[in-house]
Parts: structure tokens; sequence; C-alpha cells
């Protein structure tokens, strides 16, 4: 007669009994310790601690007196090896490595297929009209020199391409034409590059140093304005300055080591016209702005010689190439900075003297001995509103419109009634000229989506019907939403 | 000077039952509210003195003639010209036969007597559940005996029935016959000449009161003022303030303020009045101060855009376009040069070297597990 239970069921480790079963290999060598029965002396194999002091674990000890509750020492115990288990969490990132993933520029993909008909862009290239929608691809040295710059954007798609490559347009050449006739006028264009979310802003900006590092011009770029002005570096007073203005030394530090990587073969070939005893090293006159820039070792000396390159660079009647300054996120360059004065006002982003040197160049204060151009751009994600500048750029392009010649057009005027406009940020946007950004014609649209489809991006025959397809998606061919509707999404 | 009627009315006393009145006087309070949720409660305290008026007015009761006359003579401050009248009819009086004053005298106990129970009060019955027997006026029939057939007419209901027949064809032919001859009194719409800008808009409740029917509106246009120049305009609104609508170039003002329309509307012309005198006033023309028009609001007139219509022109141009594209496309495939993503990476695969798969130590897996 055989028992409704089995018996070894009812058996409890504790008895002294080890539980046996079936077991797979690697569960023998996993959990030899569990499997034992608890009340054995456990003695680890390696211990800092005296054996005297390391007292035998317990499984179950029995209560001292009655009064005890009958249970006590029990646990219970859910999962049989919970406790010999460690959760691995793999390694955990050290500090700043988060922030370097997010920011990391990827400019290549080895997975990509090569694209055969992908030319580098030549020095004239961008001016001409004729490659108005052809996708040309960056020189190597321009792509270091961007990257040095910090134009290129974590939101752009160079990561999914063999080689970063961009689509010159009608907006790229008209751009290049204008930096290249101020250029050759010693003239220096004074423009802002403004348009809607994603229409291609900073990719326009990033198209200008192209083409400014193509034709050996000295690029200093101010990759984002709310770096600056948003409280988020060290800032200091200058001294014997009224009213008050502000440096800050570690953001010029590492400007100064961006400008100097990017244009590091210009400025070996450029020289200082005057001696610089103030700085904390001696350059006598006739030194390469190379060594000048070099001085920079430390932040606190970085103002000085950012301000002694500036003087070398703007010098008059001196040789100097053409000069190329640029900006993005204009709006916090014109609004009231994060920054407090000592007396705990905030400070008007116009009196740090970086983003003062910027708007006195944008306003048309400096001029560079042999022209160049002074380019910002709006951005529509993380802006903050700026009601005069607003105001300021809806002006230029209607004015712009009416001396083209458009009837009907009306200048748009201030509210009166309203307070929040700024005097200074007009006074700099009083005589600039706007570049609006929209969306591209459908041909450029084309040879976009083109080389996407010969890099293998894009699992589609690109006909006029796929074109149009994800042109009007884009809302008439806004670049970043037609990456959206066609590059970045996971049909495959 | 006393007449003869003033003596009837004095005669007639005596058969005067104010219990009838008190009755009535009941049955008023009680048809004001036919539904309560109150507690039925006796009179106020005005209602009593009333009562006490009336006690006093019927404290004697008169069978007949003579005993009023008596009565009357008993009283100090007549007159001598009613005392004589009074005497002479009480002599009348007496030469009545006395079988027909004991007849009078009878007819009055049994008029009394008979009307005894149409003078009784009327009371809610005390324990009615929400006065059912009370009867109901909006009712078409009075609902007393109305479904008694009596086999010589037709039912209660239906005379009613009829009688709300008639009343609609008594509309029905005042609307026909009545009613366009309204027309005749119509006056042709004369539109407003230059001198009449200011525009009033009174409100009217049909005679009944109420508090915005004093209310007077006046609208005008400021460009429609005559003699104003354009600065005068222009501060004519500044001067309006947010009663000013720069949508619709109106100013619009109203006044409650007094009691009677005429009042109000003769305010708001004589405000009219000193604004415009004002804004002529060139002592300062509020030159420095830009037109306020915060108070409004306006709105965008959105409209479907001239370029999005279909004409058959856009269409023939749409077509021309595709055809094209068509043929782009159809030229591109002939040569070739129409690009394919999918081809593509299947050229890619096929070109790329495939590497011999390296083997690698399965104890290592196991360890990474672990």
């Amino acid at each position: 007669m055989s028992t409704p239970n089995c018996l070894r069921c009812l058996v409890r480790p504790s008895a002294g009994i080890p539980v046996s079963g079936p077991m797979s290999r690697t569960a023998t060598t996993a959990t030899p310790i569990a499997a034992l029965p608890l009340t054995r002396t456990l003695t680890a194999p390696f211990s800092t601690t005296a054996a005297s002091n390391a007292a035998p674990r317990r499984a179950f000890q029995p209560a001292a007196s009655t009064k005890g509750h009958s249970r006590v020492g029990k646990k219970l115990q859910l999962g049989k090896f919970k406790k010999d288990r460690v959760a691995e969490r793999g390694r955990v990132p050290q500090p700043g490595e988060r922030k370097a993933y997010r920011k990391r520029i990827t400019l290549s993909n080895d997975n990509a297929i090569p694209v055969p008909w992908l030319t580098d862009l030549a020095p004239a290239d961008m001016t001409a009209a004729e490659n108005t929608a052809r996708v040309l691809a960056l020189p190597e040295e321009v792509q270091d020199q961007l990257r040095a710059g910090e134009a290129f954007k974590t939101t752009q798609c160079w990561g999914m391409f063999r080689k970063p490559a961009v689509l010159v347009r009608k907006e790229t050449v008209n751009l290049a034409n204008q930096m290249q006739e101020s250029a050759d006028n010693r003239k220096t264009l004074r423009l802002v590059v403004t348009g809607d979310k994603v229409a291609g802003k900073s990719m326009m900006l990033l198209q200008a140093m192209a083409h400014a590092h193509l034709n050996n011009w000295i690029v200093i770029n101010l990759p984002e304005a709310h770096e600056i002005t948003t409280a988020s570096t060290e800032y200091a007073p200058i001294p014997n300055t009224d009213p008050v203005q502000y440096m800050q030394p570690v953001y010029v530090l590492k400007l100064i080591h961006a400008i100097k990587r990017a244009n590091e073969q210009v400025l070996s070939k450029t020289y200082t016209i005057q001696a610089h005893p103030e700085l904390p090293q001696n350059i006598p006159s006739n030194t390469p702005l190379l060594a000048l820039a070099n001085v920079a070792k430390e932040a606190d000396g970085a103002w000085p010689v950012f301000q002694a390159l500036w003087n070398e660079l703007t010098a008059q009647k001196a040789n100097r190439p053409p000069i190329l300054l640029c900006l993005d996120g204009l709006a916090h360059a014109m609004k009231v900075s994060d920054y407090r004065s000592p007396s705990f006002e905030r400070i008007h982003s116009h009196d740090l003297a970086l983003v003062r040197l910027f708007t006195d160049a944008l306003g048309g204060g400096v001029q560079f001995p042999a022209g160049g151009a002074v380019l910002a751009a709006t951005s529509r994600n993380n802006a903050p509103r700026a009601p005069s500048m607003e105001l300021a750029l809806a002006q230029r392009e209607a004015e712009a419109r009416r001396g083209a010649g458009a009837a009907g057009v009306e200048v748009p005027q201030k509210d009166p009634f309203f307070r929040g406009y700024d005097d200074r940020v007009e006074a700099v946007l009083r005589s600039v000229r706007v570049l609006r950004v929209a969306g591209v014609d459908k041909l450029e649209a084309r040879a976009l989506m083109e080389y996407w489809a010969a890099s293998g991006m894009l699992r589609a025959t690109v006909d006029e019907k796929t074109v149009t397809e994800k042109w009007t998606l884009a809302g008439s061919g806004v670049l970043g939403e037609m990456e959206r509707a066609a590059l970045l999404t996971m049909r495959i | 000077m006393t007449s003869p009627a003033h003596f009837l009315r004095l005669c007639l006393r005596p058969s005067r039952r104010v219990p009838n009145l008190r009755a009535a006087a009941i049955q008023q309070s009680i048809l004001r509210r036919p539904l309560s949720t109150t507690q039925w409660r006796s009179a106020a305290a005005d209602d009593s003195a009333n009562k006490n008026e009336v006690q006093e007015e019927i404290d004697e009761e008169f069978g007949n003639p003579g005993e009023f006359l008596r009565k009357f003579l008993r009283d100090e401050s007549i007159t001598e010209e009613e005392r004589g009248l009074a005497t002479r009819m009480l002599e009348d009086w007496r030469q009545v036969p006395p079988n027909k004053q004991a007849q009078f005298d009878r007819l009055t106990t049994e008029v009394n007597e008979a009307s005894a129970d149409l003078r009784r009060p009327v009371r809610a019955k005390r324990n009615s559940f929400w006065n059912a027997e009370e009867v109901d006026s909006d009712l078409i029939t009075d609902e007393i005996g109305e479904d008694d057939f009596e086999e010589d007419d037709m039912m209660a209901m239906g005379h009613a029935k009829l009688e709300e027949h008639r009343e609609f064809r008594e509309y029905a032919r005042i609307a026909v016959w009545e009613m366009p001859l309204l027309s005749k009194l119509a006056k042709p719409f004369q539109p407003p000449t230059q001198e009449e800008i200011l525009r009033f808009r009174y409100t009217t409740y049909l005679g009944e009161f109420h508090p915005a029917d004093r209310k007077v509106v006046v609208e005008f246009c400021p460009t429609d003022m005559p003699g104003l120049t354009a600065a005068q305009q222009l501060k004519l609104k500044k001067l309006a303030g947010p009663r000013y609508n720069p949508e619709k170039d109106i100013i619009k003002m109203s006044c409650e303020r007094f009691e009677h329309q005429a009042q109000n509307k003769r305010y708001l012309g004589d405000l009219v009045d000193k604004m415009v005198a004002t804004a002529k006033d060139p002592t300062d023309m509020f030159e420095d101060l830009p037109l306020d028009t915060r108070h409004h609001k306006f709105k965008p007139k959105l409209k479907f855009p001239r370029d999005w219509y279909l004409t058959e022109q856009r269409k023939t141009q749409l077509e021309a376009q595709r055809k094209q594209a068509l043929l782009l496309d159809e030229e591109k495939r002939t040569e070739g040069a129409l690009i394919d993503g999918v081809d593509t990476i299947q050229q890619a695969l096929l070109a790329a070297k495939v590497e011999e798969p390296v083997p690698v130590l399965r104890g290592r897996l196991i360890r990474g597990r672990r």
C-alpha cells in the first residue's frame, strides 16, 4: 500500500537529510552550498576574521525560554537560491561617462555602404549654383577642423553614413556666395539664420564653417549660446571696466583650444603685429598667432590671451585671413543671463565679455581687416522667448522683402504697451541680414534620398512617388522631418 | 347733502353678510398658494386687525327697517335734516300693517337660514392628502359631474374640446384676416442720414418691470463724426478707451445709471457731445500716447488659401508635373540610374567578402552566464 503523500516531501531540510533530486550539470556546480544541509558548519575558504571569531551559522536555534515565540529563528525564504545570488549590474559608469556618451559625435558607420559617386567638397563648390541639389562629402581635414570647433551636433545623423556628407541647398549657395562676396570686398557679412524647427539652421552654420575652412578662413565657433549664459560656467568681473563686464575663464580656455585646433594651419601662417608683454609668456611681434594661442594653459590667464588674440585678429591694416564668427542658439545671447552680479542682480548677456564680443561684431561694431562673416543661428528647441529678437528678425525680413519689390509687405511694429523689449538687443539686430531656412524643394529632397538609399539606409526605390510622399510627410520638405519620416524609422 | 341712495344703502345694511367676505378672504389666501411646503398658519397680525374692524361693523343685526331707524334716531351725531327724514320714514314703517311687518321679519330669518351654508367659510380639510379635493383651475372643464352622462348632450370634456377648437380658430381668423391689415401701418426702411450717426438700443420687456429696461446703449463710428480731423478722431478713440472696438472701428457705450430710459439716453447724448468737444480741444492731443487696443482680442480670419483651390488650370498644371515626374523616373529606369535601397544592400552584401566564422570556446560562455 502506498502512502498518498510522498514522505520525502514532508521532510524538512533542517532535519539533516539532504534534499536530493535531479539536477543539471551546471546547477551542481552553482549550488553546492545551498544544497547542503544548513546545520553543517560552513567555513569560508578565504577569510580575514579569526577562526574563533567566526561563529558557525545556525539555521535553527531553539528558543532560550518558553516565553519566546514558537517560530523564532524560522525565516520565510521564497527563493531557494536567492540569498547567494548577487545581482550582476555590470560596470558602473565613471563620473562624466554618461555625459560623454550622450555628447559623443560619431562621424562614420562602417556598416553603411560607401556611395560611389560621392565627391569631396572643393573650396569653390558651395558657391557654384550648379552644385545645388548635390550631396558632397566633407574632406578629412575639414572633418577634423569642424569637430574641433564643435560644429557637429548630436542630433544630426552623421553616424549613419560611411563618411559625413552635406546636401548643397539653394540657401547654402546663397550664403556661401554672400560670404565670398563680403570677403572679396573686405567687408563683414552680418547675418542671422532663422527658420522652423529642424529646418537645418545649424547645418547651414556647419556648411558656412566648412566653406570657410576650405577657403582658409579663421573660424571661431561658439557652439551653443546657452553654455555661456545659463550660469553653467565660471565667471569673474573684469577689472577696470565700466559698466562691469564679466569674463568666463574656463569657457574661454576651452574656446582658445578649439580655435587653435580648428585653425592650426592658418594661425601658424599669421603673425602678430605687436608685442604682448602683459601675457604670462612674453610674445614679441611677428610671432605666429598659434604661439600666442598656445600661451593659454590655465583658466586664470585665458581671458587676456583671448583678448590679445582677438585684438591681433581684428588689427586693421594687418595681413589677416578672413574671419568667420559663428554662434548657435542666438536667443540665449539676447536675454538677461542667469549670472548674478555682486549685488545679486541678474547680468545682461551683453555684459558678459564673450557675448559682447560677438554682439559687437554682429551689430557692426567690429571691422575684420580682410573681411569675413558673423553668423548667428536661432534655435527652436531650447530657446527662451526673446521678443526683441523675434521682432527685429521679422522686421529685417519684411524690410528685405519690401526692398526686393514685394508689394503689400508690412513691417511689423513694436507693441507700445508691451514691456519685454530690450533696447540693447534691438541695437545689435538693427542692420543684420536674415536668411530664412525653409523646406527643401523636391529636387534637393530627391538628391538626399538617393544618397540615403545608396548608403543602404533607405530601403525603397527612390522614385518620384517616394520622394513626394516623404516630402509631403515632412511638411513641404523640412529636412529634419524628412529624416524622421524616411531615415530614422525602423521599418525594414 | 344726503341722498335717498344713502338711506337705501343704510337700510340694506342689515342684509349685508360680512361672514361672506371673510369666507372669500380665506379662500383667496388658500388659492394664492395652491402648493406649499410650509405648514398652514393662521392669519397674521394685520389680518386680525381687519377682522376686528369687520366685527365692529357687524356687532348689531337688524331684523327690519323699523329697528334700524329707531337705532339711527338714537344716535346724537346725525344732522337735523337726517333726523327729520328718518322720523318720516319711521312713521311710514309704523303705518305698514303688522302682518306685513311680521312677514318681513320672517323673510329675513328665512334668507339668513337658507344662506347659512353658503356663508360658512371653506376650510382646508385637516386630513386631506395634498389638498386633493381642491378645485383645479387649470383644467379645461371644472371636473364636476363631467363623467355623468345624461343622454341628452355631449360630455363636458367634448364641450371643452370644442371650446378649445373655437379658440384656435379665432386666432387663426385673426392671423388670416386682421394681421395682414397691419402691413398698412408698415413704414419703409429709411437708412440713417449723415446727421443720424448715433445708434441707440433700448430694451423693453413688453410692459413688465425689469431692472434692465432702463438701459440704453449707444454706438457710433468716430470717423462718421462731422467736422473732426484725423488727429481729433484719433483722440476721440483714445478718449473712449476700452469702449473702442478697433476691429469694427466703433465706440459703444451704455448707461443704466438713471431711473428712466429717457434720462439715460440724455446722459449718453450729452456724454458724446462732451467727448467730441474734448477731442476738438487742441490743448492736449494725446500725441505721446499710442492707441491702446489691449482690451480687444483680434480674431484672425482664417480663409481657405486661394492657391489651394483646385481650378482647371491648377489641375492641368499638376497633371503636367506628374507626367514629367513619371517620364523622369522612366528615363532613369531605362538608364539604370534609379536607385533602389534594397537592391543596393543586396549587391553590397554579395560583393562583400564573407568571413569564416571564428569558433568561440563554450566554457567562456558558461562562465559568462554565471
